[in-house]
């Protein structure tokens, strides 16, 4: 990793051991603001540069989620084993009046130690509030048992894993370990949320209703780098309707549906698209499509039947990891439709690859 | 609650050379003269064996006092406090010694206008108690004096008040053998803290908590005394003969325990409360089999780990630690209080050293609600309330309950009410010893142990200590890496009753 890695942007530079004194005065030296908190909120990525990036996403999702952010950025190439801490706190005004901030501690890691992330994140919490934690990138070895134990909410995005697989089964062996205590939460199951939301509005249809059990093919086009989204949303048509996923090769499968029909589905990828760019599901005389231009914010939804459609748009979800997790943040909940839908995620993965 | 008037007295300090004069006992008599708390006619006399002059033992109490006092350091104040502080050096075995710190009082009190009062502090080494007590006796020190009617004297104990239940007993044979109990004041500074006594405040003075004080409401209580530092500066020579159970559960935390776990008591006398913190401590289970303790304690010691950044050695490579060391430096229990109150109610109680963080903190964790309406949803509410004490370091109390998220359905999320000392009521509160120092010299000893508390607490210490270090099959010393939160032994304590321990 490059020796410069900028920390402009970070606040005061801090030693670690003072950390809660100075915030302490920071807040004392500040007689307009208040400090508002409603979660521990970590963000960690192995990659340095992020670093700064990171504090920025924060200054933005504080606007609503006031919360302790600490971010911790390791440098796992360095050969120096060492520790930096800065804070700062994000203010925003609210109702045009009170400033509302919220403190944020960022942490450079570099080196090897052993303990030290656990130790990192263990020290600066605030007490009683849920642990969200956003991990960055692949999972590594230091995504470990008493680290993930602790975290109420676990955030992650496996569009960015090289190495899906291996991903999901830590991320399997983690839910199994906490006893299913931890919630999960993929961005990009995230990004298919109002897709999610209009396909279930498009089939209140009674035509679309009608031919929800002729469905013969399914189609999704998305950005090849959003793979997992596209997926996933595979994954939830299939399960929403009780179809048995029969075969698979490349981006190609065979489903089966409870009257016995038979199902071809299949992903499309465009280099210039959204990252969920289109989805149709089509039965003879029937189509549902739910499309959306690159760049747009909003998704447009047709139904065509007995030659008529029936044309509606709604919202789209964010193209960026910060919007998405800002969504996520201020729906909360259990994720437990996700859960449900991993298992035939984890066989079209297996059988499309 | 209101106090007793402190009266003038000299103060004397055994043990005078030591840290906890420099550190703490002279800078609490600074801050008192500072808030206009410290009688008039206090004088303050350092008893050592040091050949030091008054002269130099105030430098060095001024040194410190400007690093460490919480007002800071006002010369005036300060010339004003040093022109009644004095030395006397004297072996704590030299009986003469004594008749000379007698001559020397009377003296001060002649020259001074003082009218008698005594107040011995004894900070040395406990090796020296005894010595100390006994020798206060035969120079006539520890009644009043015979001349001066109304005139006290007055002894506190610093701890270790014993390291067993009979050295206990002995050294209680011998404190009440030189002082009357009434004037015996047994420190626990973690009761001078603010936010320990406001426990009896925040119980006895608010309608909605006392109602629900009890097994109908409450789940269980945690009481959490974790600290970052390991065995610097020496330490470990010390603690590797008193291990954690010792050094801070029996007397800090069950005296925690024991404000919190009390019946109201009949009046806000010292012996009133005292007599209801003692029926807790009488109350507890005895976990005195080896069985029993293996079932409800854990013990454990910290391997290399990280604290701050900093890689730091495990128990047993500490400085001044047998590298084969069977001392616990960290301890979890799971206490059980035979009373009506409490019945079925689990006091989980843990102390480590090599912990994440510096807190210790009591939490209330309340029943959860009916399993109907939102606790009937799948996932049920995020999570019961919880009543946090936080004793220190930012004293104050907090309150977790849930609440909607704003939008359109319906989702929950825990949320805080805190309530922190320091912002509320802006000036820094006393430290503990400033309170007990005055509460001392008022004759008030409702913040000191009782001598029935003390050997009650100790009983049920050594049932725990026999079955570690007397058993020929001991309870496993458990292993945990410096800077996490203790050793999974200690989790799955609270996890064989379907808990966890709350993340500080």
């Amino acid at each position: 990793m490059s020796d410069v890695i900028s920390t402009e942007g970070l606040g005061m530079p801090v030693e670690v051991g003072a950390i809660d004194g100075q915030l302490k005065k920071l807040w004392e030296a500040d007689e307009a603001s208040t400090n508002a908190s409603l979660m521990n909120f970590l963000v960690y990525t192995e990659d340095p540069t992020q670093l700064v990036k990171n504090s920025e996403t924060i200054q933005e999702l504080t606007r609503e989620h006031a919360c302790r952010a600490v971010l911790i950025a390791m440098d796992r190439g360095a050969e120096k084993s060492s520790l930096q801490a800065w804070i700062t706190a994000h203010c925003h005004l609210a109702h045009g009046k009170k400033s509302i901030c919220s403190e944020q501690i960022s942490f450079l890691l570099s080196g090897y130690s052993m303990g030290r992330l656990r130790n990192t994140v263990f020290a600066h919490l605030n007490s009683d509030l849920p642990l969200v934690f956003w991990w960055q990138g692949e999972f590594s070895d230091l995504f470990e048992e008493r680290l993930y134990r602790l975290l109420d909410r676990l955030i992650f995005d496996s569009a960015t894993w090289s190495d899906p697989k291996a991903n999901f089964q830590q991320l399997i062996e983690a839910r199994e370990d906490t006893k299913g205590e931890m919630v999960t939460q993929d961005l990009s199951w995230t990004r298919s949320y109002f897709y999610r939301l209009a396909v279930a509005r498009l089939f209140d249809d009674p035509r679309a209703q009608q031919a929800f059990p002729h469905i013969e093919k399914v189609m999704v086009k998305a950005h090849p780098d959003h793979r997992m989204a596209a997926l996933l949303l595979l994954a939830w048509v299939i399960t929403r309707a009780g179809w048995k996923v029969e075969s698979g090769q490349g981006s190609e499968w065979t489903a089966t549906s409870r009257e016995g029909n038979q199902i071809s589905i299949n992903l499309e990828w465009d280099e210039d698209a959204a990252p969920l760019a289109e989805l149709s599901m089509s039965a003879p005389g029937c189509e549902v499509r739910i499309s959306r231009e690159k760049g747009n914010s909003h998704l447009c939804q047709s139904v065509c039947a007995d030659g008529h459609c029936v044309e509606l748009s709604g919202p789209a979800d964010s193209d960026d990891p910060e919007g998405l997790v800002a969504s996520q943040l201020s729906r909360g909940g259990k994720n437990s439709l996700y859960l449900h839908v991993l298992p035939r995620f984890g066989e079209l993965l297996e059988m499309g690859h | 609650m209101s106090r007793n008037l402190a009266e003038a007295c000299s103060v004397v300090i055994f043990g005078a050379t030591g840290d906890l004069t420099h550190r703490k006992l002279i800078p609490a008599l600074y801050n008192l003269a500072v808030d206009g708390e410290l009688p008039a006619g206090v004088q303050i006399l350092g008893f050592a064996r040091r050949d030091w002059s008054d002269e130099f033992f105030r430098e060095g109490l001024e040194k410190l006092n400007r690093k460490v006092s919480r007002t800071g350091h006002d010369d005036e104040i300060w010339e004003s406090l040093a022109a009644t502080i004095h030395y006397h050096q004297s072996e704590f075995q030299d009986e003469d010694g004594y008749h000379r710190l007698a001559e020397r009082l009377d003296e001060i009190d002649r020259e001074r206008g003082g009218k008698g009062n005594r107040l011995f502090y004894i900070a040395s080494a406990p090796e020296f108690f005894d010595d100390i007590l006994l020798n206060l006796k035969k120079a006539g020190l520890s009644q009043g004096r015979p001349d001066c009617e109304g005139c006290w004297s007055r002894v506190i104990v610093e701890k270790p008040f014993g390291t067993t239940l009979a050295t206990a007993q002995h050294l209680n044979e011998v404190v009440n053998g030189t002082f009357q109990e009434k004037d015996t004041y047994r420190i626990d500074h973690y009761l001078g803290k603010e936010t320990a006594q406001n426990i009896m405040v925040l119980r006895f003075a608010n309608a909605i908590f006392e109602p629900m004080w009890n097994k109908e409401h409450i789940d269980h209580v945690q009481i959490t005394c974790s600290e970052h530092l390991g065995m610097e500066g020496g330490r470990g020579g010390y603690y590797d003969k008193a291990g954690a159970l010792r050094d801070m559960v029996q007397n800090h935390l069950l005296q925690l325990l024991s404000l919190v776990a009390m019946e109201p008591p009949t009046d806000l006398t010292a012996d009133g409360v005292r007599d209801e913190k003692v029926k807790v401590i009488r109350s507890l289970r005895q976990w005195d089999t080896p069985g029993l303790v293996a079932e409800n304690v854990v013990r454990g010691q910290y391997l290399a780990g990280n604290i701050n950044g900093e890689e730091v050695p495990g128990y047993r490579e500490e400085d001044r630690v047998n590298p084969e060391s069977e001392t616990e430096a960290y301890v979890a229990l799971r206490c059980m209080i035979d009373t009506w109150r409490w019945s079925g109610v689990p006091f989980y109680v843990r102390m480590g050293k090599r912990l994440p963080k510096k807190a210790t903190e009591i939490s209330i964790h309340f029943k959860e609600t009916p399993s109907v309406l939102f606790n009937a949803m799948p996932g049920g509410v995020p999570a019961g309330n919880v009543l946090v004490i936080r004793i220190q370091p930012d004293e104050g109390i907090s309150l977790r309950m849930n609440s909607k998220l704003p939008g359109t359905t319906l989702r929950m999320e825990p949320v805080k009410m805190d309530f922190h000392y320091a912002s509320s009521f802006g000036n820094s509160s006393p430290e503990a010893y400033e309170r007990l120092l005055l509460d001392a010299m008022a004759g008030d000893a409702t913040l000191f142990a009782r001598r029935d508390e003390v050997e009650e607490a100790w009983r049920f210490i050594d049932n725990i200590e026999n079955a570690w270090h007397e058993s020929d099959t001991p309870p496993p010393m458990a292993e945990f890496p410096a800077g996490s939160w203790g050793p999974r032994e200690a989790d799955e304590l609270l996890a064989k009753d379907g808990r966890t321990w709350r993340r500080l």
